[in-house]
């Protein structure tokens, strides 16, 4: 495999130019070694997408063939079938809206909150600010995984985790985010002082100044921070089953556990499910591309 | 209700301790002469108030509180009858290793977790981000689809997976065998197994992200370097010894720490298609059990700081014997 990469690699450069016919061939295994990686993968997801339009019988016929990967095309008015039976009798509409709610309010306190604290750390003069910034880059170290526990007993205490409250703590937590605060600054720093300055000059105050002057300049960064947020809140699983008690309050990565142990349920089921679940990460992927390359690249400068 | 009091009495701390800071300051502005003017002062306290009290509230208090439970006996279900023990939640973790108990199969199985996930995984990474370096038109494609498994979240795969590796005739791999004559097993459930399908999964599903960073960083290698190495008369196995591998070093690093990292705190996978198993139990699994469904939050914070301490403990020697003079 190794061997064939580096075969491929040496046709390719473009110092030495080789024979064509040499490189077409070169061109050929290089697709093909390239379709048979993509496969392998890409498969599970094509077996979910394919199972979640089957009956029971069809997954059980096309078993051990490549239909496996194929949806039913014999039956192309059933494939909403199981979606059809997800949606109504099992509530993932509910729990979908529930998740993108939460992702909302989070969203925009996230960015509201850790914006204006960046922007004070960045561009604002007050004493203490050093022990702000050694704080900040401490607590960026300092893994949040294990202190989760405590977390669920602070959330516990505080807010007695009653049906109101539980939203409470599924969504503040969520809001303070250390390493959206060091994107902010990273992107603040680099606005030139002219901006804020001519603001100034014109009467603005300071809290003018930051939701009409930096906030339209930050739009880049505030798009990745909330593609961030709506990621980490649609995708997370563990925290909403800690402190939720309501089955209907529940975001969707957590309901697909109650969904997977319904009595009866079929394997085109969940598998729908588990295709509704991952839609809209898929398309805040395809759409966001840019902004999501931005923040992976944020976080490298570390 | 001790918890609400000490949480006071450590934000009280807190707030002497940002006054002492802020007087010194002031004091020290003086001395050069400067001087803060008031409402920029108070502005930024503004801005800065909500991210303090939530990051005050919702990532300090956890931090100091998860150091503080370790020492004591706190349970869930009883937190008014909490006292400090000293050092019993960690004689209590020897003796449960010496034992041969749950936490010693869950050190065995992180631990061989890491060991396999780790070269997988960052192997696989730069094998990919090598194939895809290749200029070639269409290989954006190819980028898409070892991008793809990044993008679902961890109880999606999960889920997926347990279908796939399902003990059914049907299921996807045990059909696949089948043609072969192979008689249907339940894959994920036998005990010397569970963690190598764990690791097949893991890799599977991130190595792509792994493989766009070094896809960035195989583009900042100066190409003359090549060009130099093959008028020396290196092949490509040398060239990619000699030239690549040098110029990914710091990348290098970073990925290594990173998946490093990342799978020392495996939970979610073993817990959703196995659950609480002697051959799928892992150290973040066991410390969330014994603190939340067993309710004994001391010795789950005990053993939250040993882990803490080791992976920060690796974490800097990787640093210092992998960084070398690239990572000055």
């Amino acid at each position: 495999m190794a061997k064939n990469i580096n075969e491929i690699i040496e046709n390719d450069d473009v110092v030495v130019v080789k024979k064509s016919n040499k490189r077409a061939v070169g061109h050929v295994i290089y697709y093909i070694f390239g379709i048979c990686l993509s496969f392998a993968f890409l498969f599970p997801i094509l077996y979910m997408i394919a199972t979640s339009t089957k009956s029971q019988e069809r997954i059980a016929n096309d078993a051990g063939t490549l239909l496996m990967f194929l949806p039913d095309f014999s039956n192309i008015g059933g494939w909403l079938n199981n979606y059809a039976v997800i949606f109504g009798d099992y509530n993932v509409g509910r729990y979908a809206l529930n998740s993108f709610i939460y992702a909302i309010i989070v969203i925009i306190l996230n960015i509201l909150i850790n914006g204006m604290a960046a922007y004070a750390i960045c561009k604002l003069k007050f004493p203490g600010k050093k022990f702000f910034n050694f704080i900040i880059m401490f607590l960026i170290i300092v893994p949040v995984e294990t202190s989760i526990i405590p977390l669920y007993s602070i959330c516990k205490t505080m807010l007695q985790l009653r049906q109101a409250a539980s939203i409470l703590a599924i969504i503040l937590p969520q809001t303070i985010s250390i390493f959206n605060i060091f994107l902010f600054i990273q992107f603040f720093s680099s606005i030139p002082k002219d901006y804020e300055e001519a603001a100034r000059m014109d009467g603005a105050n300071t809290i003018q100044i930051f939701f009409k002057v930096i906030l339209p300049l930050s739009k880049p960064i505030i798009a990745t921070v909330a593609v961030f947020c709506f990621i980490g809140v649609w995708n997370d699983y563990l925290w909403p089953t800690m402190v939720l008690n309501d089955d209907s309050l529940m975001p969707i990565q957590a309901a697909l556990t109650t969904i997977q142990s319904i009595e009866g349920i079929t394997t085109g089921q969940i598998m729908a499910s588990l295709v509704t679940t991952s839609i809209p990460i898929f398309v805040v992927y395809v759409l966001a591309q840019k902004y999501i390359v931005k923040g992976f690249s944020g976080g490298l400068k570390l | 209700m001790d918890l609400i009091l000490s949480a006071i009495l450590i934000f009280v701390a807190f707030v002497l301790i940002f006054l002492g800071v802020f007087i010194i300051d002031i004091i020290r502005a003086k001395k050069h002469n400067q001087k803060y003017r008031f409402k920029p002062m108070l502005a930024s306290f503004l801005f800065l108030l909500p991210a303090i009290v939530l990051a005050f509230f919702f990532v300090v208090l956890p931090i100091i509180y998860s150091l503080a439970y370790s020492f004591t006996d706190y349970n869930l279900l009883k937190p008014e009858q909490i006292s400090f023990n000293g050092f019993d939640n960690f004689v209590k973790i020897f003796k449960d290793i010496a034992s041969g108990g749950m936490l010693s199969h869950a050190i065995q199985n992180t631990l061989l977790f890491v060991v396999l996930v780790v070269p997988l995984q960052i192997g696989l990474a730069l094998g990919l981000a090598l194939f895809c370096n290749v200029k070639v038109k269409g290989n954006f494609f190819f980028k898409v689809c070892f991008f793809t498994p990044v993008v679902i979240s961890l109880t999606i795969t999960s889920y997926l997976w347990l279908e796939i590796l399902s003990p059914s005739e049907t299921g996807l791999l045990n059909s696949f065998l089948g043609l072969f004559g192979v008689a249907p097993q339940d894959f994920i459930n036998n005990p010397k197994m569970t963690i190598i399908w764990i690791v097949i999964i893991s890799a599977w599903q991130g190595c792509g992200y792994q493989m766009l960073i070094f896809l960035s960083a195989l583009s900042g290698i100066r190409k003359d370097l090549y060009e130099a190495a093959r008028l020396d008369g290196c092949n490509a196995w040398q060239r990619f010894l000699h030239v690549t591998l040098p110029g990914l070093r710091p990348t290098l690093l970073y990925i290594t720490i990173t998946v490093f990292i990342g799978a020392c705190r495996i939970m979610v996978q073993p817990m959703l298609m196995v659950g609480y198993q002697e051959n799928s139990v892992t150290l973040s699994y066991l410390m969330y059990y014994e603190g939340y469904s067993k309710h004994y939050v001391g010795y789950s914070a005990a053993i939250a700081l040993i882990m803490t301490i080791v992976i920060g403990t690796i974490t800097l020697l990787q640093r210092k014997f992998l960084g070398g003079k690239n990572n000055g």
